[in-house]
């Protein structure tokens, strides 16, 4: 278990910069979730980290020393990857013992260590069986092993379960966070899916174009986004935006939308009158009534869900979508009313995206 | 209705075509192949009035006289050490340079893949004189080597080739796995690479083997003591200096392409899935 810490790190491929000077620091025992869009450079922040690709400029630290010229092994680190890269033609013990093979370790210890991860792991009746012969979800598990079994000081997951179905992953999921917290190693995960950085995570880092937009817990960037990004990014269904002017009604801040409706907002945003922003409305903050902003428009789409409903509506020129309530009676083609409250409603200046 | 039957017709119909067609050319393959075996148990008169029809009488002693000589059961010894020699050699070399190219980016690397693959338009034969000259410099005429090094040289253009492509065609997050673990470039080639490199070892090997099996132009310039002679330059013996023994000549033929006839349809699968590894997405 160590600290790992980055200084101003960037990647270059020629004259192309992927990576602009991303620092961060994570503390022992942590677990960090890097999430972002495809090509924003989560991967490869992960793969310099690991030692699998070339640091153009800046330090990667990991327990305070800096390794930047060290090989991946040197660096204590252990790497599970979307395609699980589990060797063919060696059986379950043998991969996950293969590490520990080359380290030199004699036989019995290989073998108790093997035991030890397979048992935390439930693979124990695998073990002599070759990755061909084993389910996606046992891959992963043997995959997981084969880090946990060298007792590494980092964890660094790269989408692993990505290749999994949707119930899969779930469980894994589940899998994964309960390990973490019984090995309590440090890690860092990368994954496209804001659910599985919001589920799994300490803290999460959001990357756009090879910078962080913000780092914070789940909730702080659910309920305090930085900026426009990372307010469309985290949450799911994603928030409504709307264009509008800074206005006033009723002598109190609000946004005037194209169609001249207005939408009041918390007193306490920094806006100016007449500012030109983008107003922001999460899903589920919608309520079938109640205080606040009233906000009304004929029903495009019903999705029940289950518990909830999605229901898509047009209002002010726009398709919003609500979450409300699974017994919502609403229809296609009736008037969907709904409210929600004025500190609900997020702002961001138009220009910059930055929150307001 | 009239489209299924229309469609059956068709389906007869070129059905009746790929057979004919199929047939004639499995004909033409097997005509040689047959004619010389048949040949091999004709008299010498037999076989010039009567080259493709059966034997007027079946003379076994052909075949028997040839099986039972030591000569013969000598020479497959030599053709087989050259071969297993040649193999041996080529996987080995052939395979690291290839893992080299698939992997380690080096200045000038592209250069040197390129001036291995020259080597793929060149037949032995082209050089055979310049051959003779180094192999004779180096001391190595009349002995094994002499013939086992160049079939090793010249085999190296076509094999980097089939190992590189499929080395290049492993998984990366393999390497990087085995990266992570602790191997370098030489451990991920013994304990990762190769073990998955079956299917093209085979198929290198058998062409490899094949192709040493069958050489004859260059043990024929290299080697010139009898005893060190392979399969192929065997049928010299029965040339005479008033004439040759023809049927003895397709007995031993026949005799001598037994073995690799065998080894082809043992190996077959081994050699189409070397062969076609990495045309499609697995």
């Amino acid at each position: 278990m160590a600290s790992v810490e980055l200084r101003d790190i960037r990647k270059s491929y020629g004259a192309l910069e992927v990576i602009h000077g991303v620092s961060l620091a994570i503390v022992e025992g942590e677990f960090i979730a890097l999430v972002g869009p495809s090509g924003c450079g989560k991967s490869t922040l992960l793969r310099m980290i690991a030692g699998l690709e070339e640091i153009s400029d800046g330090e990667v630290l990991i327990g305070g020393r800096v390794v930047n010229p060290l090989t991946p092994r040197e660096r204590n680190i252990a790497m599970v990857f979307q395609s699980y890269a589990l060797y063919p033609h060696m059986t379950v013990a043998e991969n996950m013992g293969f590490n520990l093979k080359l380290s030199g370790l004699p036989r019995p210890q290989i073998d108790k260590r093997v035991g030890e991860a397979a048992r935390m792991l439930a693979l124990t009746e695998l073990l002599d069986r070759k990755p061909n012969q084993l389910s996606g979800g046992q891959r992963q598990r043997v995959a997981m092993g084969r880090a946990i079994v060298r007792d590494p000081a980092v964890f660094l997951f790269d989408e692993p379960l990505s290749n999994l179905d949707a119930k899969l992953r779930v469980q894994m999921r589940t899998e994964i966070k309960a390990l973490h917290q019984k090995v309590a190693t440090t890690s860092i995960y990368v994954t496209h899916d804001q659910i599985e950085a919001m589920t799994l995570a300490d803290r999460i880092v959001v990357l756009n174009g090879g910078r962080i937009e913000q780092v914070g817990t789940p909730l702080e960037l659910y309920r305090t986004p930085a900026n426009l990004f990372v307010a469309g990014f985290i949450g799911s269904p994603a928030m409504n935006v709307l264009e509008g002017t800074v206005d006033a009604a009723d002598g109190e801040p609000a946004v005037r939308l194209g169609d001249g409706s207005a939408i009041r907002i918390a007193p306490e945003r920094k806006v100016r009158l007449g500012q030109a922003v983008r107003i922001g409305l999460r899903p589920e903050h919608f309520v079938a009534s109640g205080a606040g902003n009233a906000i009304s428009g004929p029903t495009l789409l019903v999705e029940p869900t289950g518990a909830q409903t999605h229901v898509l509506f047009e209002f002010a020129g726009e398709q919003i979508t609500a979450v409300v309530d699974g017994d919502h009676p609403a229809r296609h083609g009736s008037l969907f009313q709904a409210a929600m409250e004025r500190n609900q409603v997020y702002v961001f200046d138009r220009a910059t995206g930055a929150a307001l | 209705m009239t489209d299924t039957t229309s469609s059956a017709r068709m389906t007869a119909g070129t059905r009746l075509y790929l057979y004919v067609s199929l047939s004639l050319i499995a004909i033409l393959v097997l005509m040689p192949l047959v004619t010389t075996a048949l040949g091999g148990f004709k008299s010498l008169g037999d076989l010039r009035v009567n080259p493709f029809g059966l034997p007027s009488e079946w003379l076994w002693s052909n075949y028997l006289d040839i099986l039972f000589g030591d000569r013969y059961w000598r020479q497959m010894l030599n053709s087989l050490f050259i071969a297993i020699m040649t193999v041996t050699l080529t996987v080995i070399v052939s395979a690291m340079a290839a893992f080299t190219f698939a992997h380690v980016k080096f200045f000038g690397s592209n250069q040197l893949l390129n001036y291995f693959l020259i080597g793929l338009m060149f037949p032995a034969a082209t050089a055979i004189l310049p051959l003779f000259i180094r192999i004779r410099d180096l001391g190595l005429l009349d002995s094994y080597w002499g013939v086992i090094l160049p079939q090793v040289a010249f085999g190296l253009g076509m094999s980097i080739l089939l190992f590189r492509n499929y080395f290049r065609n492993l998984p990366e997050e393999l390497f990087q796995a085995a990266f992570v673990d602790g191997c370098g470039y030489i451990r991920f080639f013994w304990h990762i690479s190769m073990p998955l490199s079956r299917p093209i070892v085979s198929t290198v090997s058998i062409i490899t083997f094949v192709h040493s099996w069958n050489s004859y132009i260059l043990p024929l310039i290299m080697l010139n003591t009898e005893e060190k002679y392979p399969w192929p330059l065997g049928i010299m013996v029965y040339r005479g200096e008033f004439g040759t023994d023809w049927q003895l000549v397709l007995a031993f033929i026949t005799l001598t392409i037994l073995p690799t006839v065998i080894v082809f349809f043992v190996a077959q699968k081994h050699i189409i899935a070397g062969l076609t590894a990495g045309a499609v997405k697995s």
